[in-house]
């Protein structure tokens, strides 16, 4: 294979020069307030004004502010990141912690190669691991593309539907192989392809935005538009299930100002319902959202995108643009956020802290975010998927939603299917169908030569169950004394070719990397278990003790989940570990 | 976590309504405002702790103190936790207990050797260890990190580091310094100073406030000090400036080997760099501790005096002698140049009872108001 030398790209910026660390003379004259152990380099201090612009130097927009420099430059170097701090009158220290919490920053310190130009990044999510991502990684480690490109892994990048799946700089690559990953580099395709969807005009011409215009013209009352949602117990579609009419009506009667915030940091691996509805009718979600508003009474709204959903965050920032244009109603501030690689900034906490610049750790409740959320005001925090279904349940009413399901169950859901299947993709399809069902009637049956062996309900944290266990309905709370849960309805489907136990280690991978490393339990509790795990021969004493801790003592859903794959590896798939 | 800071205090008794609540059986009540961990220490029940430190803002990452509260899915920290009325709290059951193990346990499989602190006697997670019952590390260990040793005061060792916080919120929310931050994420999260940079060249103005805050003495005193026991400790006022900050000389045959800040009105325990540091002159042969009376013939001059040379230049006086010369001194030139002939310039570091007399000196004894310091 050729060499391809991509560095041409970008220079580094003339401040990555090496920067020395303040010695002994340079604590001499520090001043005080910021910079006060390295001098502020006057290039960079430049540099970074330019970037800024006239934007704010508000400390919410740091994350915001090191995209700029990260897009700029493709690294953060030891000088900007100072000169930002001086900028934004934070301390160093500060703004390192957050630059280097998230994994999309490569962060240079002093006296360290700037990363190439391009990076490839391969997803080794489970769904992708099984499509033969380990092999495609070993190859493009191999492939010596010199100095100008690095290979890494990445988490579940939220396109498992067609893995194997490579990240070109921001260009997303389907069934990725090695050759498309040459031509993406050959011909400098390094951003995302933005797929047809239904643009302003379409959606309005297609009745859009009437029902928030009614709303907004007291056609409808929010107690009766509240009573809909209730009545049609639609829950939250983020994975936690708490009903959304209750969420509106506890939020409701908190002081104001109210503000919302709306997730779409999509990261729980399998899950990619939150993309497909985006890239297809993004003001559904966004009329859903304002009617939320108008019901809630909120008074600014905050909309957090994982960062690897580049396609999703031009059509969002073109759509909110065009939709503030031609404003159907009197519109509250929409910020669009962008996050920066972290799964836990899912969790709604965490992604508050990140709304607000800071690093996403879990606060902990109580308070709950209903009462203290974005800058300590009571908050709406929602799915992206959750609000997608407003419009339509409003129009249609609480029957319509309420009438669909199986096998007892009440609603739709979205399940984003991965896996060994021949159709995977985002079926919509009545709650609580058995995984027998839905491979059969929506995901068109097992791949050839594979037999049905066990599957994820619920992505990474949901627990695995085996094919025996195939009529169980899936829906919140009915897998729930099984161990396990529904979640962001991602289901896993593992073939005779698939073990439990690799697929468990997958996942607990997948957690080490992204805890978040606040408490004890999950920090240590993650590597630990993926130590042990990696061993072969399984400890169950020491990893049963871990899950104990782990699930009782974690601060948030993701230590608290974390054992739930090898827990389950023990209760439903014996033979692997005897 | 990052909600604005708070203070508590578990002292503070007003008017306001108590919370009853049963704690391991027994009925408690807890002032307002108290956590369940505080509530507990004053009902002498004891609840492990590792990130909590009395006047700090609780943070709740360690998760060591974890009880078990009725109703409840999972277990809380009840050293965030504040009770409410009728709850049902345990913290010595068979469920809050195991947490509260494992949790010391998987600290201590981290800790170099994983064993106790060699950083530090008696560190606090091997007080609760030893409490706890828990002896040996099952688990593998991490990757540890390198020592820096680039500061001439404080030793950082983070393979001893249990990622509590303590030094973080130290340094940024107690001393308002801002040097240490907690970097990166996960199992690789990590205590900086600045950009991780060394201490020794780091913005760190040397207050010493992490050293103190510091459970397991990952941050520690230089040269291994905090190791030593010392044969006793002097409570006292740090004598360099007038604040009255209260501190405790730990004293090794007669030596003091390192201080640490004691709570008082001016100083809530904390120290500044000389405070906790600047104490090495308490010993050096050359500092002046008696009165001594320049000699008669002896001319003055401007030029500096070689410290071991002074008694060609001084004799030893007594106190008496000293203070009479010294007054009759200022008196004869009171009474030949009258007030305006004195001016009384006092000593930064005199206290401020010392700074009140001597402006009782200037005034009265003097008769003149030229006085500063
Ligand atoms: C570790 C973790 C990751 C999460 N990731 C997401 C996510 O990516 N998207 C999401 O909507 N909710 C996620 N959640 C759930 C949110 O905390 C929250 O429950 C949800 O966004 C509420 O919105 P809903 O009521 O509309 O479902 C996550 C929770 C945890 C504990
Ligand atoms: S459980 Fe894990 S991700 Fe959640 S707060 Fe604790 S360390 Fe962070
Ligand atoms: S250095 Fe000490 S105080 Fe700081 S986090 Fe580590 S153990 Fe806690
Ligand atoms: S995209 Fe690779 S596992 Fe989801
Ligand atoms: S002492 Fe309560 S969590 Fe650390």
């Amino acid at each position: 294979m050729e060499t391809i030398d991509i560095t041409g790209g970008v220079p580094l910026g003339q401040a990555a020069r090496k920067m020395p660390v303040a010695g002994d003379e340079g604590r001499r004259k520090k001043r005080r307030g910021q910079g006060k152990g390295r001098p502020v380099d006057p290039v960079a201090l430049e540099e970074v004004r330019a970037l800024l612009g006239d934007e704010p130097r508000r400390r919410d927009l740091l994350i915001e502010h090191l995209h700029k420099i990260q897009d700029r430059y493709r690294a953060i170097s030891a000088a900007h990141l100072n000169a930002l701090a001086e900028e934004m009158r934070l301390a160093p220290a500060e703004v390192f912690e957050v630059a280097t919490f998230y994994h999309h920053f490569d962060v240079v310190k002093d006296g360290e190669a700037a990363p190439p130009a391009v990076t490839v990044r391969v997803c080794d999510g489970l769904s992708c691991e099984m499509a033969g991502a380990q092999n495609l990684l070993a190859m493009l480690r191999n492939g010596g593309y010199g100095e100008g490109v690095r290979v890494i892994t990445a988490p579940c990048v939220g396109r498992c539907d067609t893995a194997p799946v490579a990240v070109v700089n921001q260009n997303p690559l389907d069934h990725a192989t090695v050759a498309d990953v040459d031509a993406a580099l050959e011909s400098k395709a390094l951003t995302a392809a933005v797929p047809a969807y239904t643009g302003y005009d379409a959606y309005v011409a297609g009745g859009g935005y009437a029902l928030l215009k009614a709303c907004v013209a007291g056609e409808r009352t929010a107690d009766d538009v509240i009573a809909t949602m209730e009545n049609a117990g639609l829950r939250g579609l983020g994975g936690a299930g708490f009903p959304a009419g209750r969420k509106w009506k506890i939020v409701r009667s908190e002081s104001a100002p109210r503000l919302m915030a709306v997730n779409i940091d999509e990261g729980e691996p399998g899950t990619f319902k939150d993309r497909f509805y985006l890239e297809r009718d993004p003001h559904r979600f966004l009329e859903g959202m304002l009617i939320a508003a108008w019901a809630v009474g909120i008074a600014e709204i905050y909309v957090y995108l994982r960062d690897e959903y580049a396609a999703a965050r031009a059509i969002l920032t073109a759509e909110i643009a065009a939709l503030q244009a031609h404003a159907p109603v009197p519109l509250p501030p929409i910020h669009l956020r962008r996050g920066a690689g972290a799964y836990i900034c899912g969790e709604e906490s965490a992604m508050i802290e990140s709304i607000e610049g800071k690093k996403g750790m879990p606060r902990l409740r109580p308070p709950y975010v209903a009462q203290v959320g974005v800058f300590g005001r009571p908050t709406l925090e929602h799915n992206m998927e959750t609000l997608y279904w407003v419009r339509e349940i409003v129009e249609r009413g609480a029957e319509w939603f309420a009438s669909q399901g199986r096998n007892g169950r009440k609603g739709l859901r979205s399940f984003s299917v991965s896996g060994r299947v021949q159709k995977p993709g985002v079926h919509l399809a009545p709650a609580g169908i058995t995984i027998r069902e839905l491979i059969d009637e929506y995901a068109g049956g097992m791949l050839p030569g594979h037999t049905f062996y066990g599957y994820f309900p619920g992505g990474a944290s949901g627990g695995i169950l085996p094919a025996s266990m195939d009529d169980i309905p899936l829906d919140f709370d009915t897998l729930n004394k099984y161990g396990c849960f529904i979640g962001s309805a991602a289901i896993i489907v593992l073939s005779d070719k698939d073990t439990a136990k690799s697929a468990a280690l997958n996942m607990l991978r997948f957690f080490h990397d992204e805890s978040c490393g606040q408490c004890t339990p999950c920090r240590v509790g993650t590597a630990k278990a993926v130590a042990l795990m990696e061993r072969g021969d399984w400890d169950k004493e020491l990893l049963t003790d871990l899950s104990t801790v782990m699930m009782d003592a974690s601060i948030c859903g993701l230590g608290q989940a974390a054992p739930n794959p090898y827990l389950c590896v023990y209760k439903y798939f014996p033979h692997e570990v005897s | 976590m990052a909600i604005a800071p708070q203070r508590l205090k578990s002292s503070a008794t007003n008017g306001a309504a108590r919370v009853n609540f049963t704690l391991n059986g027994t009925p408690v009540a807890a002032q307002p405002d108290e956590t369940i961990l505080q509530a507990a220490d004053r009902h002498g029940i004891e609840i492990p702790r590792l990130c909590y430190k009395d006047g700090y803002r609780p943070d709740g990452n360690c998760r060591v103190c974890m009880v078990e509260i009725e109703g409840e899915r999972v277990l809380a920290p009840s050293c965030c936790r504040m009770p409410s009325e009728g709850m049902n709290v345990n913290s010595t059951g068979e469920r809050a207990t195991k947490s509260q193990k494992m949790v010391t346990e998987l600290l201590l499989t981290d800790m170099p050797g994983q064993t106790t602190s060699p950083y530090k006697r008696a560190s606090e997670l091997d007080v609760w260890a030893g409490k706890l019952g828990v002896a040996a590390a099952r688990y593998p260990q991490r990757e540890q990190w390198a020592p820096d040793l680039s500061h001439p005061a404080m030793s950082v060792n983070l393979d001893a580091c249990i990622q509590c916080g303590r030094c973080v919120r130290a340094c940024r929310e107690e001393q308002v310094n801002d040097v240490i931050g907690y970097a990166w994420r996960g199992e690789h999260a990590k205590i900086v100073f600045d950009f991780d940079d060394p201490m020794g060249v780091s913005s760190c103005v040397a207050c010493g406030e992490c050293v103190q805050a510091c459970p397991t003495g990952a941050l520690a005193p230089a040269n291994g000090v905090a190791l030593i026991e010392p044969d006793k400790k002097v409570d006292s006022a740090c004598p360099y400036c007038g604040v009255g900050c209260l501190l405790t000389y730990n004293i090794k045959d007669e030596k003091i080997i390192y201080v640490e800040g004691r709570d008082g009105p001016a100083n809530a325990s904390r120290l500044c760099v000389k405070g906790r540091f600047g104490f090495d002159y308490v010993h050096n042969p050359k500092r002046l501790t008696k009165p001594m009376i320049r000699k008669e013939g002896v001319a003055k001059t401007s030029a500096l005096l070689d410290p071991d040379d002074m008694w060609t230049a001084f004799r030893e006086a007594t106190w008496e002698e000293a203070l009479d010369l010294a007054g009759g001194k200022l008196r004869a030139i009171r009474e030949q140049r009258g007030p305006k002939g004195l001016a009384g310039f006092g000593s930064a570091k005199g206290s401020n009872e010392e700074a009140y007399l001597f402006q009782k000196l200037v005034r009265t004894g003097f008769g003149t108001n030229n006085v500063d310091h």
